[in-house]
């Protein structure tokens, strides 16, 4: 089937099988493979991307259902050079091996846009849908504290 | 024997908690993953992997054809080729001769073993050929139960002392038997290789997913029986490795094996189901403890029997952990005497190898656990009993042979009770437990070796044997070669996972990398500052003890200066290290507060604490990301991690959703500190700090919560049902 996607403002055209998840068309298709694949069963998150604005699993989804949409993935989140929710894992020490971050970046980021001002147990729910196996999460918590704090109504 | 960490000029940088360099990339979203490489005419690799834990293969038989298929490999298309993986034996042991087949030959013993490998044009081909291969299985009785296994795999036994003699003069006897089940890894990326065979130099060239690149070398040459010099293994970013990436896998020799055939580069990406069932697992043991007691506590001897749940096959670290929890058992103690066995036997479950800890968190929860119920049989305070106890010189030669090289035990213990702060009572809706437990863990040893480079442009390139795969290593080592050669940490590039580039080693694990690999480092910018202060000493003619080290480069006394280029320019600078010393002893003090909800047996741990003794901490920041990620796991442990077998050996918990890690929503405040007292037996004073918080912390959440439960014993994971019925008793 072909299709035509919009990804991080630039369009696509692609043929695809109808089996096709989501998650592969963008990294092997698209060759955007700062999207990783986790477990390819929903429930560590590291395949999170954007879709029309709300975080999806891209893992869970067929390409072909992206047709016709917007898709924004870590390669499109800073507009200009670095988000500040990438500043804050930096400083926060939010990461370690990495391979969960633009999962996790891509769940947060309507949730510092939107939040101002969370409080801990809000931002430790907003984190509980992605697993990190390196960090125990502190990190991650504090920074999305200080970019929402920063992002403060903006 | 810190005094060899000078004080430069650009002022000290080990002990600062400066976030890494290493994250813009990943943060951008430019890492490069195993499975994120596609080379041109890159080929896929599948598994068909056995559905029972025990069975004959009667015949594999390969598909005639499929779309994109290009070749299947079963144990025939290997036989002559290769040999099974090697197998370590920890000294003393007696191990037996059962290496993991790469493709299995006339029996499968676990679910989840590769029996045949098929390639394709695409990994969706490749899995769509896969279930084309046909299998014939005669079905064979499983073992899942260790107890009722037959077959030791490994067998060790060391007594020391006049063990005899202090059980029967104590005053009490006292321990348990306590069980720690198998878990799992689950490092966020699975495992994976990719390899390339160039015909012409006759050169196979491996990237791997792995925590280092001499180890996957070694067994690589080992397997295929090439010469190191015809092999290349190149380690990409890895996503989390936990030990489980340690070893080769099977499957990546394979993927190896079908590159050379098929003429073109070839990808195994392990998916998540994979992982499951066929990385190996970690864990798995149990032990049966009892102390021998004086009346007024102390500890007269150890006796110890550990049974390891070793799997269907010895991996080539599989033996090790269960010999690091033997070697253990006096802990943090002056016990004289001891005797402790293991007994590894054979299961038809995946194999276990080292996971964090590896045989430290079970020394630590054998042993401590023991304590706690000794201090219970004595009608002692816990915390006075280890007290009494407590080791206090050093080097300390323990009863069972490892020497301790440095410690402040009882400091440890001072502050993790001073940051736990006071006991609170049970209330109306819950059973509240405090629970303090000790270790001592084995970090460094063997050796790791650096190469450090002047550039013309005055940079300092440094290659590392040990390699990073999260952990921190270009800016904690840049922090170390930046203060001896007092340049700025900007003008230090590591360089780590290429075989073709760093100088061998002995690989990234048990907590060695700082003592290690960092301690190559400093001995090879040591030297290569030396040649530079020479080399300046020349070229400004003045005497070598003149010159020193500013922000502008060397100066002689009179005030001339050189630039490190104008250095570089006088000739080829370069020193290699090879950093070589015996075990170094890390330890620490946890303590844990937990309150089980008596309607409903639901465990909460309401604070962790976390006091680790590393010696000297060079990245803080990195260290506490170290501490907090394995408390993390020590408490998912706790929790809710446990890999689960039927009685027929089939994987019971084999995704996310049945093994699930824990959330950001579930952890509890962790409190770390960082006790320094420095290893003399490096040049940093550093100890291992990377598998403390997983040593530490089930062992005293497990205290905690039999101290909830009035002394009964639970083992771990502390699960609703397990805590409402041992409430119930």
């Amino acid at each position: 089937m072909r299709i035509a996607v919009e990804v991080n403002g630039e369009r696509y055209e692609r043929e695809v099988e109808p089996r096709t998840l989501l998650s592969d068309f963008i990294r092997h298709d698209l060759e955007l493979t700062g999207t990783k694949v986790g477990c390819e069963h929903g429930v560590c998150g590291a395949c999170t991307v954007q879709l029309d604005g709300e975080p999806v699993r891209s893992c869970l989804m067929l390409a072909v259902q992206a047709g016709g949409r917007s898709l924004r993935t870590i390669e499109g989140l800073a507009e200009d050079g670095e988000h500040p929710l990438q500043r804050a894992f930096h400083e926060r020490h939010a990461l370690q091996c990495g391979f969960c971050t633009a999962g996790f970046l891509m769940s947060l980021e309507p949730f510092v846009r939107e939040k101002p001002e969370p409080s801990e147990a809000q931002i430790r729910e907003a984190l509980a849908g992605n697993l990190c196996r390196c960090t125990g999460y502190r990190g991650m918590v504090e920074a999305v504290g200080q970019a929402a704090k920063e992002l403060g109504g903006g | 024997m810190t005094s060899e960490v000078g004080s430069p000029a650009g002022g000290r940088l080990v002990g600062r908690p400066l976030p890494r360099r290493e994250d813009a990339r990943v943060l951008g979203g430019h890492s490069e993953f195993l499975d994120d490489l596609h080379p041109a005419g890159l080929a896929h690799l599948a598994f068909v992997r056995s559905p029972y834990a025990h069975a004959r293969v009667l015949s594999v038989t390969p598909p005639r054809g499929a779309p994109g298929l290009l070749a299947v490999l079963t144990a025939r298309e290997l036989e002559g080729r290769t040999r099974p993986l090697p197998i370590q034996s920890p000294e003393g042991s007696e191990v037996a001769d059962e290496p993991h087949p790469l493709l299995a030959a006339g029996e499968v013993r676990y679910v989840g073993q590769p029996v045949a490998a098929v390639v394709a044009e695409s990994r969706a081909l490749a899995e769509d050929a896969a279930e084309l291969v046909g299998v014939e299985y005669e079905e064979l009785d499983p073992v899942a139960d260790p107890h009722a296994s037959d077959l030791e795999l490994l067998r060790w036994r060391r007594t020391a002392g006049d063990v005899e003699g202090a059980f029967r003069s104590a005053a009490r006897v006292a321990g348990g038997r306590y069980a720690m089940p198998r878990l799992v890894a689950a490092p966020m990326e699975a495992r994976g290789a990719l390899a390339y065979h160039d015909p012409a130099a006759d050169l196979l060239t491996v990237w791997c997913s792995a925590q280092d690149t001499h180890r996957p070398l070694r067994h690589l040459g080992h397997v295929l029986g090439r010469p190191a010099e015809q092999l290349r293994v190149v380690v990409p970013d890895v996503g989390g490795a936990f030990g489980s990436k340690g070893s080769l896998a099977p499957e990546a020799a394979v993927a190896a094996i079908a590159a050379i055939d098929v003429g073109r580069p070839v990808k195994w990406a392990e998916d998540r189901a994979e992982n499951f069932v066929a990385a190996y697992q970690g864990r798995g043991m149990e032990a049966e403890v009892e102390l021998a007691l004086a009346a007024d506590g102390r500890m007269l001897a150890v006796r110890a029997r550990i049974l390891a749940d070793l799997g269907a096959y010895l991996l080539p670290a599989t033996a090790m952990p269960p010999h690091t929890a033997a070697m253990l058992m006096a802990g943090c103690y002056t016990i004289p005497a001891a005797d402790v066995r293991v007994s590894g036997v054979r299961t038809n479950k995946v194999p276990t190898g080292p996971y964090r800890g590896a045989g430290r968190p079970e020394a630590a929860y054998f042993l401590e656990r023991a304590v706690d119920d000794a201090a219970r049989a004595l009608a002692l305070d816990p915390v006075e009993l280890r007290r009494r106890n407590l080791i206090r010189e050093f080097p300390h030669r323990s009863p069972l042979g490892w020497t301790y090289d440095s410690g402040d035990y009882r400091r440890c213990l001072d502050l993790a009770l001073d940051l736990a702060g006071p006991r609170r009572a049970h209330s109306d809706e819950g059973l509240v437990g405090r629970g303090v437990a000790m270790y001592v863990e084995r970090a460094g040893g063997s050796f790791e070796a650096a190469r450090a480079t002047l550039e013309p442009d005055g940079r300092v390139i440094v290659r590392s044997s040990t390699s990073p795969h999260g952990q921190g290593h270009d800016m904690t080592f840049a922090q170390i070669a930046a203060e001896r050669l007092h340049v700025d940490p900007g003008d230090v590039v590591l360089e780590f996972g290429d075989s073709a580039l760093v100088p061998g080693g002995t690989g990234t694990f048990a907590s060695r990398s700082v003592a290690m690999g960092g301690s190559a480092v400093a001995r090879a910018v040591d030297e290569l500052g030396k040649q530079c202060v020479q080399t300046a000493a020349r070229l400004l003619d003045a005497p070598e003890d003149e010159i020193t080290w500013g922000e502008e480069g060397l100066a002689a006394g009179d005030g001339r200066t050189l630039a490190l280029p104008d250095v570089a320019a006088a000739g080829p600078l370069e020193a290699t290290a090879r950093f070589e010393s015996d075990l170094v002893f890390g330890s620490g003090a946890y303590a844990a507060e937990v309150e089980i909800e008596r309607a409903t047996g639901r465990l909460t741990v309401r604070r962790l604490t976390a006091v680790d003794d590393a010696g000297t901490i060079v990245n803080p920041l990195l260290a506490e990301g170290q501490v907090l990620g394995g408390a993390v796991q020590g408490l998912g442990e706790c929790l809710a991690e446990e890999a689960t077998y039927d009685d027929q050996a089939q994987p019971t918990s084999a995704s996310f959703a049945d093994y699930s890690l824990l959330t950001a929503a579930e952890i509890p405040p962790i409190a770390a500190e960082f006790v320094e007292s420095p290893s003399p037996l490096n040049p940093l004073g550093a100890k291992g700090i990377g598998e403390a918080g997983a040593i530490g912390t089930p062992a005293a959440v497990a205290n905690a919560v039999s101290d909830a439960l009035g002394g009964r014993h639970v083992d771990p994971p502390f699960t609703e049902e397990k805590l409402w019925r041992a409430i119930g008793e």
